[in-house]
This record gives C-alpha cells, sequence and structure tokens, in this order.
C-alpha cells in the first residue's frame, strides 16, 4: 500500500498551514492505520458499547423475571423464567395509569407545540422583515431567555401563576412551558426567515392578502423544515420535562405525566425489581420509537440549535 | 412593482394614522409572544430579586422584607456551601469527561458506513430519556443487589457500595451523567468534524502527514467553535444538575450528593422558604452566566489564535 494513490492538485493545501513535503512511502495518511491502532479503536469501541447497551438490555430482560431471578441471574433469561405477568400488573396498576400519563404527557406535547407555534411564527416573522432598532430589541429580548435557567424562574413563576390562579392547573403548565420553548423557537425560526426572499411577501400583498393572512397562507408554509426541527426539539423537552410538571401541576392536582408518574410510583417501591424495570421499560418505550423514528431529525435540529445558538 | 393597485392609493394617505394601520399588523403579530415572555420571564426574572429579600413561603401572597438574611444563610449554611462544591465537581468533571470522551468517540466514528451510523445511534440515545429516568435505571443497576454488584460478584469482586458510600456515591452521579450526556457533545463534535473540507485531508495525506497529525493540526483547530460551544453548554447545563441526583441518589448518604438545584427546590417546597430559594436562584443565575461568559470569551480568545496562526 502507498499513499500515491491519492494525487489531490497543490490547490488544495493552500488553506491548511501544512507545509508541503515530498510524498513518503509508507504506512501514512491515507493507508490503514497500523495494527495496534485498529486493536485499540476496536476496545475502545466495544467497551463504550458494551456500557451504552447493558442497562438498556439489563431493563428490558428484567422487566419479564421474578424478583429472585432477577437478584441471582441479572443479565440472564431463560424460556422458564420468563413471564408477562409483571408488565401486565405494571400497565394495569392502579398506583400509576400509564395509560393516562401517556395520553396527558402526549396532550401537554401537542399542546404546547401548538401555542409555541402560534405565537412564535408571527413575532419571528415581524422581527426577520422587520429594519428598526425596536426589532432587534424584540429579538434581543427573546434571545436573551436562552441565557436563564428554567429552575430560576421557577419559584417566582410560582408566585406569577398563583397571582393569576393558574397555579396547579393544565392552562398554567402549558403557558410555562410554552413560553420555556419561546426563545429558542423564535430564534431558529426568525434566523429561517432572513433567507426567504421578499418577493414572497410582495406576492402575496399582489394577492390583496392583508399582512397577517399573508404571513399564514403564503409565508407560514415554506417554514415547514423549521417547523419540524423546532417540533421535534419542543417534544422531547416537554416528554422529558420532570421540575415544572412535578412544581406547577403538583401532586394535588392529581394529574400525572410520565416522569412525574414514575417518580411518584417508583420512589415507593424501589426495591421491588419487578416493579421498577417494568415501570421504566414502560416510560422509556414511547421516548425510544420516537428516537429510532426522527433520529435523523433529533441529531439535525440539535445540531441547527446548538451552532446557531 | 411599487405602481401596484394595492399601494398607490395608500401611499397618498401619508399621515399619522396611517402609520399607525401600517404597524398593526406587526403589533397584533408580535403582542401575544411578547406578553406571554414577559409574564413567564421578565416578571419572573425581577420577582426572583425581589422575593430573595423575602420570607415568602409559597403558600399565601403575604410575606415581609428580611433583607439580605437569605443570602447570609444560603452562604453561611454548611449543607449549602457543601451542595456548591458538589456542583462545582459535577459541573467541572462532567465538562471534561463528557467533551473528552464525546471528542474521542467522534474521532474514532467519522467515518461514514453503516457501523459508524450505527455506533452513533447506540451512544446518543440516551439524549431522548429524561434524567430522571437515566437516574431510576442506574440506580437498579447499581443497587448492593443490582446487576453491575452482580456481575462484580460473578468475577469474584465483593458487593461495591455504589450508592451508599460518600464518595462512591458523587462518582456514580459523574458516571451516570457522563454516560447519558456524551453523545450530545460527540453529535455536535461530528457535525463539527463532517463540516471539514475533504481536500484538507487529501493534502495532509500528500504531504505524509499521519492520521493523529490530521487530527491534530487540522481537525481540532477547525472545530474549535463546535468546541466552545459544546463547552458553554455542558457547564451551564451541569450547573443545573438535578433530576439524574434526585432519582439516583436522592442527595444521599447523608446530604453528601446534595446539588445546588436540589437545595434550591428541597429548600422551596419541601421546606416552604421560597425567599431563600429566590436567593440562590439569583447567585446560580449570577454563577451561570459568569461562567457562560467568561468560557465564551477565554474561548473566543483560543479560536482567534488558531486563526492567526
Amino acid at each position: 500500500m502507498s499513499t500515491t494513490t491519492s494525487l489531490t492538485p497543490a490547490v488544495g493545501a493552500e488553506g491548511t498551514r501544512l507545509r508541503r513535503r515530498p510524498a513518503r512511502s509508507g504506512a501514512t495518511g491515507r493507508t490503514r492505520a497500523p495494527l495496534i491502532a485498529r486493536l485499540a479503536r476496536w476496545v475502545v469501541l466495544t467497551v463504550v458499547t458494551v456500557a451504552m447497551v447493558v442497562p438498556l438490555y439489563t431493563m428490558v430482560i428484567n422487566a419479564f423475571k421474578p424478583q429472585k431471578e432477577i437478584i441471582e441471574n441479572p443479565l440472564l433469561i431463560t424460556p422458564q423464567s420468563f413471564t408477562p405477568e409483571f408488565l401486565w400488573q405494571a400497565i394495569t396498576s392502579s398506583k400509576f395509569n400509564v395509560i393516562a400519563a401517556y395520553g396527558i404527557t402526549l396532550l401537554f406535547v401537542v399542546l404546547v407545540n401548538v401555542c409555541c407555534i402560534l405565537l412564535s411564527a408571527p413575532v419571528a416573522y415581524v422581527i426577520a422583515r422587520g429594519r428598526s432598532k425596536w426589532h432587534m430589541g424584540l429579538l434581543l429580548l427573546f434571545v436573551s431567555g436562552l441565557f436563564i435557567p428554567g429552575q430560576v424562574t421557577l419559584i417566582p413563576v410560582v408566585f406569577v401563576l398563583r397571582v393569576l390562579g393558574l397555579i396547579n392547573t393544565i392552562p398554567g403548565f402549558i403557558l410555562f412551558e410554552t413560553a420555556a420553548t419561546l426563545p429558542v423557537t423564535i430564534f431558529l425560526f426568525s434566523a429561517y426567515l432572513r433567507s426567504v426572499p421578499r418577493d414572497i411577501d410582495e406576492a402575496a400583498a399582489l394577492d390583496g392578502a392583508g399582512r397577517i393572512r399573508a404571513f399564514w397562507s403564503c409565508i407560514f408554509p415554506i417554514m415547514r423544515p423549521v417547523v419540524a426541527t423546532i417540533v421535534v426539539l419542543n417534544s422531547i423537552g416537554v416528554w422529558n420535562d420532570f421540575v415544572s410538571p412535578q412544581i406547577i401541576l403538583g401532586p394535588s392536582s392529581g394529574i400525572y405525566t410520565v416522569t412525574t408518574g414514575v417518580y411518584a410510583a417508583v420512589g415507593q417501591f424501589s426495591t421491588d425489581y419487578t416493579q421498577v424495570f417494568p415501570t421504566l421499560l414502560l416510560a422509556i418505550a414511547p421516548a425510544m420509537v420516537f428516537f429510532i423514528i426522527m433520529q435523523k431529525h433529533i441529531i439535525g435540529g440539535l445540531v441547527a440549535g446548538a451552532t446557531k445558538g | 412593482m411599487t405602481e401596484t393597485p394595492a399601494t398607490a392609493p395608500a401611499a397618498r394617505r401619508l399621515g399619522a394614522a396611517h402609520r399607525v394601520r401600517r404597524a398593526l399588523p406587526g403589533f397584533i403579530m408580535s403582542a401575544p409572544a411578547v406578553i406571554v415572555f414577559i409574564a413567564m420571564f421578565v416578571i419572573p426574572m425581577i420577582l426572583a430579586g425581589v422575593l430573595s429579600f423575602t420570607n415568602w413561603n409559597g403558600y399565601s401572597l403575604r410575606f415581609t422584607f428580611i433583607g439580605w438574611d437569605n443570602y447570609l444563610h444560603a452562604f453561611r449554611n454548611p449543607r449549602s456551601i457543601q451542595a456548591a462544591v458538589f456542583t462545582g465537581v459535577i459541573a467541572i468533571a462532567g465538562t471534561i469527561l463528557c467533551n473528552g470522551v464525546g471528542l474521542a468517540i467522534a474521532a474514532l466514528i467519522s467515518g461514514s458506513g453503516r457501523a459508524n451510523t450505527l455506533l452513533r445511534t447506540v451512544f446518543f440515545y440516551p439524549y431522548v430519556i429524561s434524567g430522571l429516568i437515566i437516574g431510576f435505571l442506574w440506580s437498579a443497576m447499581l443497587a448492593p443487589q443490582g446487576a453491575v454488584n452482580g456481575i462484580l460478584g460473578a468475577v469474584g469482586l465483593g458487593p461495591l457500595p455504589f450508592l451508599t458510600d460518600p464518595t462512591f456515591a458523587k462518582a456514580s452521579i459523574i458516571f451516570t451523567i457522563v454516560w447519558s450526556h456524551f453523545g450530545f457533545n460527540m453529535i455536535l463534535f461530528l457535525a463539527g468534524i463532517k463540516s471539514v473540507p475533504a481536500e484538507y485531508y487529501e493534502a495532509a495525506t500528500v504531504d505524509g502527514a499521519g492520521r493523529w497529525e490530521q487530527f491534530r493540526s487540522i481537525t481540532f483547530p477547525l472545530i474549535a467553535p463546535v468546541f466552545t460551544v459544546n463547552l458553554v453548554l455542558t457547564l451551564v447545563g451541569l450547573l443545573k444538575a438535578y433530576d439524574v441526583v434526585l432519582a439516583l441518589t436522592d442527595g444521599g448518604p447523608a446530604g453528601s450528593t446534595q446539588t445546588i438545584v436540589y437545595q434550591i427546590l428541597k429548600d422551596s417546597f419541601a421546606r416552604s422558604a421560597l425567599g431563600l430559594g429566590a436567593a440562590q436562584s439569583v447567585v446560580l443565575l449570577i454563577v451561570t452566566a459568569a461562567v457562560g461568559l467568561a468560557v465564551t470569551l477565554v474561548r473566543r480568545r483560543a479560536e482567534q489564535k488558531v486563526v492567526d496562526d
């Protein structure tokens, strides 16, 4: 093997600070790495893969085993010890109604997404099209929210919601969660809208549509990719949020999301693994399904959100 | 385009009334988002400052001003200091490990190919699972009779007190955080590595640069901005560590693994001292903002140096 297979013109080298040296023959460059390096790579990746997979594997198999089997043989499952009994018990448990929790959390995900987009898209459009210092100030106002940790505002938000009479209610929770999504959403939306040519606005004006109607009927449909990104990120955020529903909805409301429900349920029987593992499996399953289907969008959205922010 | 039927009659009446009418749609489109944001972000931020000087208990809307007492209490209380120190340890150790492991793995699997894509999925999946659920999962894994001690027992090692000894418990928390978070850093590093033009590597190959040399002198300097984003996001994120701690150790044993946010929420809601919680929130906000700003500034200088070289 030699390095002479790659005959890039010298132009490419101008961008780098590497000086051009005569090509050496030998085991460098594009040739395969030395055996030791390949072996080390293989060992590292195998060890990390095992560390990543074992907890998930343990959770899944132990959701189908009795307590004694879980403790004696945590990593094995035999046809004799297999039983769907405990998973079924977890599904039908009276302490934590997982089906209701799925429904409620899904409802919250949908409501927050709808509210977030209805509020963010028009203001992002105004910001993207505006040229005055007011529009700049508006953007800065929202972007400053990116740097404020939600836990810091949570205590005074309880105060505000108490004043409004919305504490321990679903509208109060939706209001807070929606507000928490505004900074990232408005930032990404307005960045996206700046790349949309103004000709489209003018075309809409020609049709005689009002500015607001023109936005929803002509501009908003173009925003589909960035809306998809935001929906994916918001959905993960709302589905996984624990602190906000725990504090704003509170145990007194009797409304449990998947996370607050698991906290209420697993807290009580943390050494009874026949309840712990099936409950965790039920909590993780929807997120994993979503992850497998939406992986490309999740990664794309993350990269967009992090590198533009 | 300018003399369209829609704009021509409008241009004749250029008065104050007209300007208001022109600005009206913009107001209508911005107002809802601005109102929600002010109610749930701006007012709470101001309130956090005000409430931190009061003895508000969270239930009534009555309170009295008690001066700097909450701040003095927060800075003198050994519990708060211990929590602040451990939060600092989590933030620093976690940031180094998440980014170290994330960058190393990203460099190892940056190639195309199905195996690399699969590994990316395996390392990244915990991102879509709530920190609370991850904490419960690892608490089941690391319990005295859990799977990890089961494996250790099988190879003849005694059970280790992963969650019952203060030092082990702290290490367990940092491990669990790194386990669930490095995939996120890896994704951003991968995006950075993939954005480096391939010609650079080809040129370096012609020059006879080895793989490590290529990584050090091409990849690493060019992904400096991604590195900054990763550092800031991880540091700021880990200063807020809570969900994993709550589920894994619940602050124990003997309060040794409490974090700042754990303290804030415990003081605010279990001990009904929301004024004290607000004071600690304000301190956390200032620390978070200072750390984020400091890292960004230091890194900007480092990035500039790379460009100058």
